[in-house]
Formats: C-alpha cells, sequence, structure tokens
C-alpha cells in the first residue's frame, strides 16, 4: 500500500477525482445545483489536457444520459453527474440505457424535487432512480464518494454484471463541505482499476451489430427484463469482490452495510447518506445517557442486499427506519424494504417504525433523535413518525400570515 | 456551385449496394423506406443508424435486423444525442486509443417528423449548434404515423388527422400550418440541408454522394407519401410523390454555403388540388361539399412560396 | 362460451368483424368480448382478432388459443407460419375459409368449410376486399344463436362515417352470407383437471445473450414479407427494355439486377405495393391475384 495524499474536498471535488483517478474517457454534461462543481472541475482537466478524452456540453439530462449510454456501448469510459430534477428529466433515458447493458457511473447530488422547487436535498430524487436498473451506493462522507466511484467502475464494468452505477451524495451536507480525503497516485489507482477495455462488442465498422431493438411478445421482454434482475443482483458479489480489492490496495473496507454500535443495540437507527454521522453523533450521546442505541448505514441500496440488512437487525427490539424520502400516502420508501427484508426471520425486531425527516433540507438534530426512541417506546400509531416540531409548526404559520398580510388588511 | 458535381445522372448510376435488406415490417409501399434506402446505398455500409421512435422502429425486430451497418434503437427524443454519444467515442478512441480510421462510422439519426419537429427537436438544434458530425434523415410523412396518424407540426394546413379531424366546427381538419423545418434548420446555417423526394432519385443519390464528402451536420428532410396515412393505395407512393413536386407543395432543395438552391423545379406547376384530391386525409375538401377556401389557402401558400423564387 | 378467432390481413376489416360479431351476440342477449391482436406489422401484414361470446360472465382475457370457430378471410395465409391460422385447432374446431377451393383441397386433417366472399364483397362493396361484414356474418351465422337483424344492427354500428351506398352494400353483402351459411353443432368442452407449469428460475446470461444485441447484420431477409402479397407482380421479359425504373422505385429494394441486366422480383420478400406495376413506363409488369397456398 502506497502513501496517499489527504487533501481537503468537498464531496464535488471528490466525485470529481474520483473519474479522473478512473481515468474517465468521456463526460457528457449538463450543470444543475447543487452537482455543477463535479462537472465544470472535469470540464477543465479536459480542457487543460489533464484528462484525455473528451467532455461535452449537452442540451438537457435527456440528451445527456443518452450520450453516455450510447458512448458506453461505442467503448470508452464514461462518467456523468446530475440531481434532482435533472434525474427525472433524463429518466427516460435511466431507464433505456440501463436496458443496453452498458457500463458507466453516474453521480447524483441529492437535492428534494419541486414542487415546491428547493436547493435543499432529500432522497426523493436518487429513490426515484430505485427500480430502473441502476446500481446504487449511498455516501455518507467525502472519502465514500471518491472510493465509491472508483468502485463504481469495477462494479459496472464486470461481465457479470455491465450496468451504470450511481454513486449518491447528499447536496449542500456533502457536496459544498470540504474535509479530508485520501487520494491514491495514479499508478495505484490504476492497478486498482485498469485503463478501459470493453467486456462486450462496440460499435465500430467491423463489428456491425443491432442494438436496443423492439421486442414483440411478453416472453422475449420478460427474458431481457430477467436478465437485467440476474445482472443486478450478480452487482452485490461484484461489490463485496471490490470492496475486498479495494481494502488490499487502499487499507478502507467497505461493506454492503456498516454497522454502528449494533450488537448491543436495543434502539436501532437505519440511515442512509450524510446524515448517517448526525445518527451516529446521537447514538453516541444516548450511550452516555445509559440508552443502548446503535446504527444500520445503508451503502449498496442496489442491489438491495437482504439478507445482510436482516442479518444486522434480526434480534435487536426496535427499529426506526428513517427515510429522508416520502412517497405521498405511504410513507418512508425504503421502509417497506427493510420490514420485507426482515419479514421471515423469527427474530425479527418487536417494532419496526417509519421515520420521516429531512425533507428539503430540514436539518436533524439529537433531540429528533430522542424524539424517535420515545416513539419506539410508545405503541404504534399507524402513520409514519413525522420529525415536524411545534417550531416548525410557528415558523410555518409566520411565513403564511406574512404571504396573506395584504388580504389581511384589505 | 455544388449542383454542377452531381455524380449521378441517370437511373443506371444509382449504387448497386443495398444496405437494407428486405423483410421488414414496414407497410408496403412505404415512401419514407424507398427514401432511406436510396441514401444508403450512397454512404456505404460502414454507418450506424440512431434510430428515434417512429414507424422505422419496425426496421429492427429482436432477434432481426436488416441493416449491413448498425443499429441504436433510441428514444423519441433521443437519437440526436446518442449520435453524440457514438461519435464522440469513436473520436476518442481514434485519437487517444489507437482505434484506426477504417472502423470509423457514419453515424446518422433516422427520425419521423413527430421527432425532428416536436419532442427530439430541442435536442437537434443543440447538435446542430455544437456542429456534431452526423447526417440527419427526416422521415416527413406529416403526423405521427406509427400511433395511427396524430397531429404533428409536419401536418399540412387543411389535412385531417385523427386528433384533429374534419368536423362541422372545424372543417379544414388541420387549421395551423406545417412547421417550416428547413428554414429553421437553415438559421443554425448546418454544413448541408436538403429536401428530398423518394420519386426523385438521381437528385437524392447525388445529395447524399455530397453530404457523404463533408462534415458536420448534414441534415435531410424526405417526404415520405404514407399510404396508410394519407389514405392512398400503396402502388401510387411513387406517383403521390411526384405530384407533391410538380404541385410545388414540396419544394426539393438544398442550401450550402448560404445558398439555397431548387433543384428539381416543376416546371409548369399543376394545381395544388391534383396532390389533394388524391388522398383521404384531405378528402373532406372535396366532399361532401367543396371547400374552396381552403383549397384556396393551400394554393395560395404555395404560390407564395414560389413567388419568392421566380 | 364461445371462442371465435379471425384471420386475415391489415386493410380487410378483420377487426371490425370480430366487432361486429362481438355486438351482434350482445344485441341478442349474450355476454360479449372483442379486440384485436396488433402485431409490428402494417398494412398488408397477417392481423388476428378476437370475439368470446358467453351466456355467462366470461372470466376470460386476451388470446384465444384454442378457438371453437377459426374465421380465416385471406386464405394465402394458411400456410403462413406468422399468423399460423390454425395454430390450437382440434378435431372439433369448426374452420371457416374464404376461399373459392372445395374444403378437401384445402385441408385433409380438419373438416374445413368453404365460401367464396372475395367474390361477393367485390359484388356488393363497390369492387373492394374488406370482410368485415361477410366474415361476422359467417361466424354469426355458424353459431346459430345471434338473429339476423341484430347481426344488422352491429353492421350499422361498427361502420360508422360510410357512405349510405356502402353502408347498404354492407347490410345487403351481411343478410347474404348470413342466409347462405348453416349453423353448426359446437362441441361442449371438457375442462381438464388443472396442472402446474414447470417453472424455472432463470440463468444468468453473458450480456451479448442477456441485452438485446443482434450480431447477424441483414439477417431480416430470414423473415419472408411475400406472404404480405395479394397480388404478385410479374415483369413481361420479352418486352423489359431493363430501364430500371421498376429497381428504382421499389421502397423494399426486392428488385435486383441479373447478370445480364435484368430486374428480377425476390417473390420471398415482395409486398406486393406494385410500385413496380404502376411506374413501369411501358407497362411491361402486370400483376396477378394470389391465390391458394403461399410457394
Amino acid at each position: 500500500m502506497k502513501t496517499q495524499k489527504k487533501t481537503m474536498l468537498t464531496g464535488n471535488k471528490a466525485a470529481a477525482w474520483g473519474a479522473r483517478m478512473a481515468g474517465v474517457e468521456y463526460v457528457p454534461a449538463f450543470p444543475i445545483t447543487p452537482q455543477t462543481e463535479i462537472v465544470e472541475t472535469l470540464a477543465k482537466w479536459f480542457a487543460d489536457g489533464t484528462l484525455q478524452g473528451k467532455f461535452t456540453n449537452m442540451d438537457s439530462e435527456h440528451s445527456m444520459f443518452m450520450a453516455a449510454g450510447s458512448a458506453g456501448a461505442t467503448g470508452v469510459r464514461v462518467f456523468t453527474a446530475s440531481s434532482s430534477q435533472g434525474i427525472l428529466h433524463g429518466m427516460e433515458s435511466l431507464y433505456t440505457i440501463t436496458g443496453w447493458r452498458t457500463p458507466m457511473v453516474i453521480v447524483n447530488v441529492s437535492r428534494a424535487l419541486a414542487t415546491p422547487i428547493t436547493l435543499e436535498p432529500d432522497h426523493n430524487d436518487v429513490m426515484s432512480t430505485r427500480d430502473c436498473g441502476l446500481i446504487q451506493l449511498h455516501a455518507e462522507t467525502c472519502q465514500e464518494v471518491f472510493d465509491f466511484v472508483l468502485m463504481g467502475y469495477r462494479i459496472a464494468e464486470d461481465p457479470d454484471v455491465c450496468l451504470p452505477v450511481l454513486v449518491n451524495l447528499d447536496g449542500f451536507y456533502l457536496s459544498f463541505t470540504r474535509e479530508p480525503v485520501l487520494i491514491p497516485d495514479e499508478e495505484e489507482a490504476r492497478n486498482f482499476l485498469p485503463l478501459y477495455k470493453a467486456m462486450q462488442p462496440v460499435f465500430q465498422a467491423s463489428r456491425p451489430m443491432a442494438r436496443a431493438s423492439a421486442v414483440f411478445g411478453g416472453a422475449t421482454y420478460t427474458s431481457f427484463k430477467l436478465q437485467q434482475d440476474m445482472a443486478c443482483r450478480n452487482a452485490e458479489k461484484c461489490f463485496n469482490q471490490a470492496a475486498q480489492d479495494f481494502e488490499k490496495y487502499f487499507g478502507r473496507f467497505y461493506g454492503p452495510v456498516e454497522a454502528f454500535h449494533l450488537d448491543d443495540a436495543e434502539y436501532v437507527f437505519v440511515m442512509s447518506n450524510s446524515f448517517a454521522t448526525k445518527g451516529k453523533s446521537a447514538v453516541l450521546k444516548l450511550r452516555q445517557q445509559g440508552i443502548k442505541a446503535g446504527l444500520l448505514k445503508l451503502r449498496l441500496f442496489r442491489p438491495f442486499p437482504g439478507e445482510a440488512i436482516a442479518s444486522a437487525l434480526a434480534g435487536h427490539a426496535k427499529v426506526a427506519v428513517i427515510d429522508q424520502n416520502l412517497a405521498p400516502g405511504m410513507g418512508g420508501i425504503t421502509y417497506p424494504e427493510i420490514v420485507t427484508s426482515l419479514y421471515s426471520r423469527e427474530d425479527r425486531p418487536e417494532k419496526i417504525l417509519s421515520v420521516i425527516g429531512g425533507l428539503g433540507g430540514k436539518d436533524m438534530d439529537d433531540q429528533d433523535f430522542m424524539a424517535i426512541i420515545e416513539h419506539l417506546d410508545k405503541p404504534d400509531s399507524g402513520t409514519p413518525l413525522y420529525l415536524y416540531d411545534e417550531k416548525d409548526v410557528s415558523s410555518f404559520n409566520r411565513l403564511q400570515q406574512i404571504a396573506k398580510l395584504k388580504e389581511a388588511l384589505s | 456551385m455544388t449542383t454542377s458535381t452531381n455524380v449521378h445522372k441517370k437511373i443506371k448510376d444509382l449504387h448497386p449496394n443495398e444496405a437494407i435488406a428486405p423483410g421488414t415490417g414496414l407497410c408496403a409501399g412505404c415512401g419514407g423506406l424507398e427514401g432511406l434506402r436510396l441514401g444508403l446505398k450512397e454512404l456505404g455500409d460502414d454507418f450506424l443508424i440512431c434510430n428515434a421512435a417512429g414507424c422505422f422502429t419496425l426496421l429492427s425486430v429482436y432477434p432481426f435486423t436488416p441493416l449491413k451497418g448498425s443499429w441504436l434503437y433510441t428514444t423519441m427524443g433521443g437519437s440526436v444525442p446518442a449520435a453524440q454519444g457514438v461519435r464522440d467515442a469513436l473520436d476518442i478512441r481514434m485519437r487517444y486509443r489507437g482505434l484506426e480510421k477504417k472502423e470509423d462510422l457514419n453515424v446518422i439519426v433516422v427520425a419521423g417528423d413527430g421527432s425532428s419537429n416536436d419532442i427530439g427537436f430541442g435536442a437537434t438544434s443543440a447538435a446542430i449548434h455544437r456542429g456534431l458530425d452526423f447526417i440527419y434523415f427526416c422521415y416527413d410523412n406529416e403526423a405521427y404515423g406509427n400511433t395511427g396518424f396524430q397531429l404533428s407540426a409536419a401536418s399540412p394546413y387543411g389535412s385531417a388527422t385523427q386528433t384533429t379531424p374534419s368536423t362541422d366546427v372545424h372543417e379544414a381538419g388541420t387549421e395551423i400550418n406545417k412547421k417550416n423545418l428547413f428554414e429553421i434548420w437553415k438559421a443554425q446555417k448546418p454544413a448541408y440541408l436538403a429536401t428530398v423526394s423518394p420519386r426523385e432519385p438521381i437528385d437524392l443519390s447525388n445529395k447524399f454522394a455530397r453530404a457523404k464528402e463533408l462534415k458536420g451536420p448534414r441534415m435531410f428532410i424526405c417526404m415520405s407519401p404514407c399510404p396508410t396515412g394519407w389514405g392512398f393505395e400503396p402502388k401510387e407512393m411513387q406517383e403521390i410523390a411526384k405530384l407533391a413536386v410538380d404541385t410545388g407543395i414540396f419544394p426539393v432543395k438544398e442550401y450550402f454555403e448560404g445558398e439555397v438552391v431548387h433543384t428539381v423545379r416543376p416546371r409548369k406547376r399543376l394545381p395544388a388540388e391534383k396532390f389533394l384530391e388524391r388522398q383521404k386525409r384531405f378528402h373532406h375538401l372535396f366532399e361532401p361539399h367543396r371547400q374552396d377556401e381552403v383549397i384556396g389557402q393551400i394554393q395560395k401558400r404555395v404560390d407564395d412560396y414560389w413567388r419568392q423564387y421566380e | 362460451m364461445w371462442r371465435i378467432r379471425m384471420h386475415g390481413r391489415g386493410g380487410q376489416g378483420i377487426k371490425t368483424a370480430s366487432q361486429i360479431l362481438g355486438s351482434a351476440g350482445f344485441y341478442s342477449g349474450f355476454q360479449a368480448q372483442d379486440f384485436p391482436l396488433y402485431g409490428a406489422e402494417r398494412r398488408g401484414a397477417p392481423v388476428i382478432a378476437f370475439t368470446r361470446i358467453s351466456k355467462d360472465a366470461i372470466l376470460e382475457r386476451g388470446p384465444i388459443s384454442s378457438p371453437d370457430i377459426i374465421l380465416i378471410g385471406d386464405e394465402t395465409l394458411l400456410n403462413d407460419p406468422q399468423s399460423a391460422p390454425l395454430c390450437g385447432a382440434e378435431p372439433t374446431t369448426i374452420i371457416f375459409v374464404n376461399s373459392n377451393h372445395r374444403p378437401k383441397e384445402l385441408s385433409q386433417k380438419f373438416e374445413v368449410i368453404t365460401a367464396n366472399l372475395t367474390d361477393l364483397c367485390l359484388q356488393r362493396l363497390n369492387g373492394r376486399t374488406i370482410y368485415s361484414s361477410a366474415l361476422s356474418a359467417v361466424g354469426a351465422r355458424l353459431l346459430g344463436t345471434i338473429e339476423l337483424e341484430d347481426l344488422l344492427q352491429a353492421v350499422e354500428d361498427e361502420l360508422p362515417g360510410v357512405s349510405s351506398q356502402m353502408l347498404k352494400g354492407n347490410l345487403d353483402l351481411a343478410r347474404e352470407v348470413f342466409e347462405m351459411v348453416q349453423p353448426v353443432a359446437i362441441p361442449q368442452r371438457v375442462e381438464k383437471a388443472l396442472t402446474a407449469k414447470p417453472l424455472v428460475f432463470p440463468q444468468h446470461l453473458p450480456v451479448v445473450d442477456g441485452a438485446p444485441i443482434i450480431l447477424d447484420p441483414g439477417n431480416m431477409a430470414l423473415r419472408k414479407t411475400g406472404n404480405w402479397r395479394v397480388e404478385r407482380p410479374e415483369i413481361d421479359y420479352d418486352h423489359c427494355n431493363k430501364c430500371l425504373i421498376c429497381y428504382a422505385r421499389c421502397p423494399d429494394g426486392v428488385i435486383s439486377l441479373a447478370p445480364d441486366g435484368r430486374p428480377e422480383i425476390d417473390y420471398d420478400h415482395c409486398k406486393g405495393c406494385l410500385i413496380c406495376a404502376q411506374e413501369c413506363p411501358g407497362h411491361f409488369i402486370k400483376t396477378v391475384r394470389e391465390t391458394g397456398i403461399f410457394p
């Protein structure tokens, strides 16, 4: 293991460095806050010759993902990034290119979805891509962002997978936050991830082929869709293999989930992304107060590591699944998936609570976590627990009065 | 001027290559297919078609492809950016990864008028703006044909479509004008821009031969008579295409280096209704009663167009 | 329940036939269901449509794989592997073919009923071959449970917007066919005990097989579209002057040049658009009606 250089980097810069160390050759890009710094950084590196290949300014995310997919099908290593409305605008293309089975890494910088429009983060954007066949890795730290981009190419390009990998990081809380990140030298990165060589036929004159042709008949469609499912499932094995190699080269190990003070925990928070740091802090404080709390952090979200999650949560009494997303009329999006993974376990938790918090960047503090502990001890209410308090109500009321002031005077 | 460099003078000069094998599920008598067939004859087999969802989606149905070259089915609005990705990737591999020049591909977009005028319009404009080195082939049958003939921005005034039917309240059927895609594209100064007709194979072939030698965006709009949507017998396709030219309704022209030239000029223009009366989509202009005002408007627009060039 | 499957080509009114029969059944007091099967193909390509008619609620949906009655509007489809009109037929299935042939000439295996609907249509419908009324009338009469007046009402309702002359032609046609055909006894089905399907867990394939990728350029020619033809163009080589207009004008590129410069039509693929015949300057390409079984 060679020395790695420690540098203060934002999450966005860490993503760009990940792409640089992966030796990406093609970046089709379209700006969107809070992702833009990633593509700006890469644009500069292509422009000054640091990176060899091409950076193309596209006209929309729909176009951008399409160009990314077709370039992947033509045999280059592709990187791109987006966020929020951009992910939604590109959704048709995302479903399309996962079906093409061309590898690439996409970074999503999470930002809440309109309406109302806002710049701050939550996970409805990345959750909207949950079912389109992407591999998903969720990062808590800037280091994880860098590392997951490198690991992402190993998974995406594995012949048993051949699917785009999406690395998720939170807008603002990670994208614009600097912290120390270890960056290996290029040679070491190349040992872990050699320069790109396509493992499937790619477009060139000597290899005419038709890709993505229409099918008629449910059986043919089903066959290809099931293959996509098999490939996506294979990615868990590839993730674990890449994680082992990654540890060998760089000394950091990543499992599909991370257990934090879980062994003897009676209360478990299930979280993902940057707010998991807040959850970990709360766990330590709760333990000082004699409350046996722990945290399970999700890293690999697609394929869904149900077995790893169930094994980590089984045997613990009370679990709160904290979703920073909302499916109106239903609740948290990851909650039912986690409950499902535990259903067949005899030692499943006696209580699994759905918690909705952090919407549109709304902060989560220690008192929120204490409130969750209290509710875990109460009987079920039949609805999710919303992290929404009296202060939120009064500040909202104030805004509403301002919005109506003239009407009130007239 | 470019027109002096025509390499084809007669039918026997057409390139013998057929890049599209038969057996496709496209309608018998498809005008657009004839246009694409003639165009591909000139381009050789080293091509990749990025196809926009539309009638031509049916060219390749798994596990079959009619093409000697490559095919990538995309989405209705995604064919041009897909071409961008392929073009960029080939350039990258040739420049940095030692891919030999002989492995290069002519990147072609094939899209219908709905995709070209509507859902893929912005992405196409963006690609012309970027100077993308590609050939764009729009088969224009003046409606969303693949879904059963609904209004597109290319549907002409006075035509009936499934979503602009002729009724007692809206007798004309389509009451708005066809978008002038040629002029809009021309405003962006692509490397080459031409309209072609399947009934003018020599003209069409010369235009593709010319475009093949150029770099940058090379745009084609192919008048594509559609027996199914327009309502005529398949065997009449070429006659209808000829009438479109002979009435002056469809000007056959090219734009190159700032100049527009009409490459096939009707000697004496036939009345527009000679074209209209042969198609079911215009029947309401003649029966149950003749809509003179609408027919007159159509004729006036044709006359106004040609007056600019007389 | 009676399950009726109809076969024809795009443009022959097969879908409408299934609707007329459905409505006629409905008007006669039955439960009814009708629908077409849309494939990839277009005008001239094989089309299938279905009608279910029942005294009780119809607890079936989707294509009929074992029909009680098969109505074939276009006999050139008989041996067509794509259309496969006899697929799922049992010895007891009633099979009607629009044909001038005698039943035994068409099939030794099945009891076939034939009638020449084409000529009737040509007469009644101003020279057009649209079988919607004729074929539905065959179906209605074979069942023996549908009243003529209900059939005629259905013809009127399912052909909106046609001219009064054309409607009259269709009504006359339906009446004539109805009176020409005899009801048949449709055997009751014995429901077999259910058996489970042998399900398999999918195995992961390498991406070249696991994604829709085609590595055999031009293999579309394996699909024969010659069966779309209703009429075939034939070149009169005694007069052909090799001008190659036919070759240049063929959208499907099925006219190739022989070594001696003669144009040759690939009948395996010619869809019968007849542009070549229409465009031949000397009118040296004649058109011949396709009959019987596609070679």
